[in-house]
């Protein structure tokens, strides 16, 4: 809970050397392995200025808290995208809210309609 | 008129010191004012999260039960009288003009 989820952090867990790119990886939702071949690319096509880059980064980010490690994957997955878009993740979580208020007004109307039904039934039988 | 071939490294170191900086700082800024949210805001909305979730489960909990105790209530949910009489003045006033007025369709 007081973890701050919209920061970087070194994934020690899923990391090759000091979990950069597996810390990219988790933050942008991309997959580790493309993001790995696109840093060694980079390293050979543009000079080797990724390794220092590499390294300030690997020396300043914070290491990622144990309790996030424990997201499932769709808690996971929605804390990517509100790092990628905020209100895009509020508009999808009032869209939940709208799902569940149609839903529970069906089974509102399923329960109170059959009530009425069973009153009129006992009525008739009288 | 030739342009003075001394003003283009100024123009060079011009765009390198001003230029690049600004516009690094440009889409900093711009970036830090879209992308973050307040951490009292990510807290909020881990908890709307965490409760929509909640939520899904107990309502899908409850459409189980209603499901097994009645297999069709989503038809049954509707006023069972307003499903069974549907309107049918449109036809009645059909019927009627072609009643009244057959001599006009032939």
């Amino acid at each position: 809970m007081s973890a701050p989820r919209t920061k970087f952090y070194l994934d020690k867990q899923s990391a090759k050397w000091s979990g950069v790119c597996a810390g990219i990886a988790d933050y942008t939702g991309m997959d580790v392995t493309l993001v790995r071949i696109a840093v060694v690319l980079l390293t050979f096509l543009s000079g080797p200025w990724t390794l220092p880059a590499y390294w300030i980064t690997a020396w300043m980010a914070p290491r990622k808290p144990i309790e996030l490690y424990q997201q499932d994957p769709d808690q996971k997955k929605f804390w990517q995208g509100v790092r990628r878009n905020p209100h895009a993740m509020a508009r999808d979580v009032r869209s939940r809210f709208r799902e569940l208020d149609r839903r529970l007004a069906d089974v509102e109307t399923y329960v109170t309609s059959s009530h009425s039904r069973l009153a009129q039934e006992i009525e008739q039988l009288r | 008129m030739e342009f003075p071939e001394a003003l283009i490294p100024l123009f060079g170191i011009l765009a390198l010191f001003i230029g690049l900086p600004w516009m690094i700082f440009h889409y900093v800024t711009r970036w830090k004012t879209t992308k973050t949210i307040t951490t009292q805001d990510e807290d909020l909305l881990d908890e709307l999260y965490d409760l929509a979730r909640r939520l899904d489960d107990r309502m899908s909990t409850i459409e189980r039960i209603v499901q097994a105790e009645n297999p069709n209530w989503r038809s049954l949910g509707r006023d069972p009288v307003e499903a069974a009489l549907e309107d049918r003045s449109e036809r009645i006033y059909e019927a009627a003009d072609r009643t009244n007025r057959p001599s006009r369709r032939t």
